[in-house]
């Protein structure tokens, strides 16, 4: 099948996603809440686009939208340059503090709107993509709570969570660099909880959380690595380099 | 003679007491057994909601069809003694234009309806199958056994019957596509979460006549190859709950529902799910997430439930008022359905008649009756013949429709043509003391705070509105903020992910469309004509009504108020603050809000 964003054709299969389509040709359309492992979370709804099928014209989240049919897609008509920077502008009141959305609006041409009320300090976009990654490994231990304008990101009833290992994805995947991870020495805090950290027997720098490998041992049924990523991975190369080597 | 004195005992009167009159009228009526035997005697039977809570408890006498209103226990006796002397209680009959009339037929607010969704509602024992049976019910059912499931859903086609939860959808091609799709099971689901805080049609069907819903469910089940469904039920609705959980009950012993149903090869079992408690949760696929355990969100609808709903399986979901209609459209032909309505509305619509309008209830009228003749004479105008201002259709994220438009047919795409829509068949009748601003600021405070929030637009969108609005109000209003709410506005209504998002609006853009000037007022001005908003008002004495009772003087924290007892009191605007304590207190609602001028 093919489809026409911006005037260029692009070839693609039944059910891909629009995004995923302009990406590979090469047509870039922001997103804030789409990240290659998960599912689109759909909600920043910065990568809006329109559609025009048979005449018809609908604007659409492209990072989640499966091309079904033939259609001429506009990622950058007048409406859509209108609409993505008043989300744009939206969103920069909602996180005053957050440099990536300052980038972002300065890109689209979204001003700082003086008439909106700004949530002073706030970096989340509640992209949602926090707890999703916290779910799909296993933890749960950050959730979205309440609903409409009262919604939070936050661990049960604002308590430092059991279930949290301080492994630290969430504030990885964070687009807006919302979630603070503090590390001091030996010592992690995420999320209003403390914990250890293992150094690597290499090359001694802390690596990752005691509960962190804990349940990598679990999961895996065999002693999780001493080791950093990276030694383990020139290990590993040393070990290959004198089995085949020279 | 043989008669049935029927006692409503839907919510609205069991609230002011009718079981209690159904208790006394039982007492009074029990030894006509013994005088009359059993053929003879006069039996009290509990029914659903007639429509008319405000002026309940109802109790009707059939077959001489007479309705009294506002019965209490102790009328039980002379009704009894009616029964005997075929003289009806003049007092308890409904008066109007000065006459009382006999029969719901001569009472104006139930001779122009045409009931088809509410057909047994107030006629029959809704816990007793076969009072439903012996109206016709299940006969449907039965013929559907008898046809090819595509000729049930080419009848629902031909109806031209939409769906009554809001979006208006053509049923019979939710049936087709569903049937369509390959994967199995399929499911069936009643949207019976009634979120828009006004209506009450849902649960008045499902209290009142809960067989009508299961059928219609049993019948889509059969047109789309499915065996297993749920009804989505709003928390909050007990006694709607116990009624359909005893009907499906009923129903399964008398093998309409469960294996095999009738004899046949076809089966169906239902269950019930409590809603989730938020507004959002009727949304179609966030009540699929909250029947599948998950957090009652929506997903984009790119992929249609009817191909991928429930744990991503093909599902139709309709609302409880859709499937009550589907029985009668199979018995009576899709010809006779589609008599009545315009020609892309076809059949009834139930709608919740309430504020300033002097008859308030459940009111069923086909679909292109026009606003005026349902407000006007219907619901008898505006009370006290206040001048009506507008009217407020569809639930929270409806829209308002103002006085010159009241020519208007009720039906789906017209309400949406001009900014308002069907929904639920919320109407909210309003007059000139209620505030076009604060309307649109009160919906979108309740939006704001039943939203999802996941998707930015609506989120935020509906934070920086509401703050705008609330400023506007207050009297911090700014040049430029009408624009800026529009095109806030604008992108909601596209770029939201769900349909809240996407009508959240609503009240903002109609308002500023048919009340443009009365948001001017309030920012440029700094008034409020309807005198709603404290800090655009100040509050006056009227004259005529006032007693010189000193109860606004006592109340007034800043002593603004003067006057001697039994004498006209007034308020000096200088010095008061308008905080409206004087109005609350007045019980001759002698205190008004009048523009304040600067
Ligand atoms: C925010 C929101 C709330 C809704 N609430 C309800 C509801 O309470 N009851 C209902 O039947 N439909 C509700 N709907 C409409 C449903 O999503 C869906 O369209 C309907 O149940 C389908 O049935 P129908 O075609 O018979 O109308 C709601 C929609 C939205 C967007
Ligand atoms: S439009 Fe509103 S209710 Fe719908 S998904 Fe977005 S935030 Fe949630
Ligand atoms: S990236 Fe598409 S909605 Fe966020
Ligand atoms: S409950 Fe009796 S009229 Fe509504």
């Amino acid at each position: 099948m093919v489809i026409t964003i911006d005037g260029i054709e692009c070839e693609c299969e039944y059910g891909e996603f629009l995004r995923d389509i302009a990406t590979r040709c090469e047509i870039e359309i922001p997103a804030l809440c789409n990240h290659g492992g998960l599912p689109g979370q759909g909600c920043c709804r910065v990568c809006i686009v329109e559609v025009e099928i048979k005449g018809w014209k609908t604007v659409v989240a492209s990072c989640i939208y499966p091309v079904e049919q033939e259609c001429i897609v506009y990622t950058n008509s007048d409406k859509i340059k209108r609409q993505r920077a008043m989300v744009l502008s939206l969103m920069r009141a909602r996180a005053p503090a957050s440099k990536e959305i300052e980038l972002l609006c300065s890109k689209f041409g979204a001003s700082r709107n003086e008439r909106f009320i700004e949530q002073e300090g706030e970096k989340c976009i509640l992209c949602g993509l926090c707890a999703k990654t916290c779910e799909s490994i296993g933890s749960g231990a950050i959730s979205t709570i309440n609903r409409g304008i009262n919604k939070d990101v936050s661990t049960p009833y604002d308590e430092p969570s059991e279930a949290c290992l301080g492994c630290g994805a969430c504030s990885e995947i964070c687009p807006t660099s919302a979630i603070e991870m503090e590390e001091q020495g030996s010592l992690r805090k995420i999320w209003g909880k403390a914990f250890d950290l293992v150094s690597c027997e290499v090359c001694g720098k802390p690596y990752a959380t005691t509960q962190e490998l804990d349940r990598n041992a679990k999961v895996l049924g065999e002693p999780a690595s001493r080791l950093c990523d990276v030694c383990r991975r020139k290990a590993i190369a040393d070990v290959l380099a004198k089995t085949f080597g020279s | 003679m043989r008669r049935t004195v029927l006692v409503c005992c839907g919510t609205g009167c069991l609230a002011s007491g009718s079981i209690e009159v159904a208790e006394a009228l039982q007492k009074e009526l029990a030894p006509d057994v013994i005088i009359h035997g059993v053929e003879d005697a006069c039996f009290v039977k509990k029914t659903g909601c007639n429509g008319f809570c405000e002026n309940g408890p109802i109790v009707r006498i059939m077959p001489d069809d007479i309705s009294y209103y506002k019965v209490r226990a102790k009328d039980a006796s002379a009704i009894a003694k009616s029964l005997e002397t075929n003289e009806p209680v003049l007092r308890l009959l409904y008066r109007t234009g000065g006459k009382a009339v006999l029969s719901q037929r001569e009472n104006p607010f139930y001779s122009p309806q045409i009931k088809i969704a509410l057909r047994n509602i107030g006629e029959i024992d809704p816990a007793d199958i076969n009072d439903y049976i012996s109206r016709g019910g299940y006969t449907a059912l039965k013929q559907a056994l008898g046809m090819e499931p595509q000729d049930i859903i080419a009848q629902v086609e031909a109806s031209g019957l939409r769906g009554r939860g809001g979006a208006g959808f053509p049923t019979g091609t939710k049936w087709r596509y569903a049937a369509g799709y390959e994967p199995t099971p399929k499911y069936v689901i009643a949207n019976g979460d009634e979120g828009d805080p006004g209506a009450f049609m849902d649960r008045s069907i499902l209290e009142g006549d809960p067989h009508s819903v299961i059928e219609g469910m049993a019948i889509c089940a059969i047109a789309i190859g499915s065996s297993t469904g749920f009804l989505y039920i709003r928390d909050e609705y007990s006694l709607a709950l116990a009624n359909i959980e005893k009907a499906i009950q009923d129903a399964e012993d008398a093998g309409f529902l469960g294996e095999s149903i009738i004899g046949s090869s076809k089966s169906l079992k239902l269950s019930i799910v409590r809603g989730g408690g938020a507004f959002v949760c009727g949304e179609s696929t966030a009540l699929m997430a909250s029947i599948e355990g998950r957090v009652g969100e929506p997903r984009a609808k790119y992929i249609r439930s009817v191909q991928r709903g429930i744990w991503d399986l093909p599902t139709v979901l309709n609302n409880v008022e859709t499937f009550a209609n589907i029985p009668v459209i199979i018995r009576d032909g899709a010809e006779n359905f589609a008599k009545l309505g315009t020609e892309k509305s076809k059949g009834t619509k139930v709608f919740a008649l309430v504020g300033k309008v002097k008859r308030t209830g459940l009111v069923e009228i086909p679909m292109g009756v026009t606003l005026r003749h349902l407000i006007f004479d219907i619901g008898g105008g505006v009370i006290d013949d206040m001048p009506f201002k507008a009217v407020q259709t569809g639930g929270p994220s409806g829209g308002v429709i103002p006085e010159n438009m009241l020519d208007l047919p009720v039906d789906f795409d017209t309400l949406t043509e001009y900014g308002a829509m069907m929904g639920s068949g919320g109407m909210i009748v309003m007059d000139s003391t209620n505030c076009m601003v604060e309307v649109a600021r009160y919906y979108t405070a309740f939006l704001a705070d039943e939203s999802c929030g996941r998707c930015t637009p609506c989120r935020e969108g509906l934070r920086q509105m509401l703050m705008i609005l609330t400023d506007i109000c207050e009297g911090r209003g700014r040049e430029g903020d009408i624009e800026l709410l529009e095109e806030i506005g604008s992108t909601l209504v596209d770029a939201s992910l769900c349909a809240l998002g996407k009508s959240a609006p609503n009240p903002v853009l109609t308002t500023i469309r048919y009340f443009r000037s009365e948001y001017e007022a309030h920012i440029r001005d700094k008034v409020c004509e309807a005198g709603v908003c404290p800090e655009l008002a100040s509050f006056a004495v009227d004259p005529v009504k006032c007693t010189g009772c000193t109860l606004c003087e006592l109340t007034c924290p800043v002593g603004a108020v003067s006057g001697k007892q039994k004498e006209i009191y007034t308020i000096d605007s200088k010095v008061c603050i308008t905080c409206g304590a004087c109005r609350q207190a007045c019980r001759f609602d002698a205190v008004v809000a009048i523009p304040r001028r600067r």
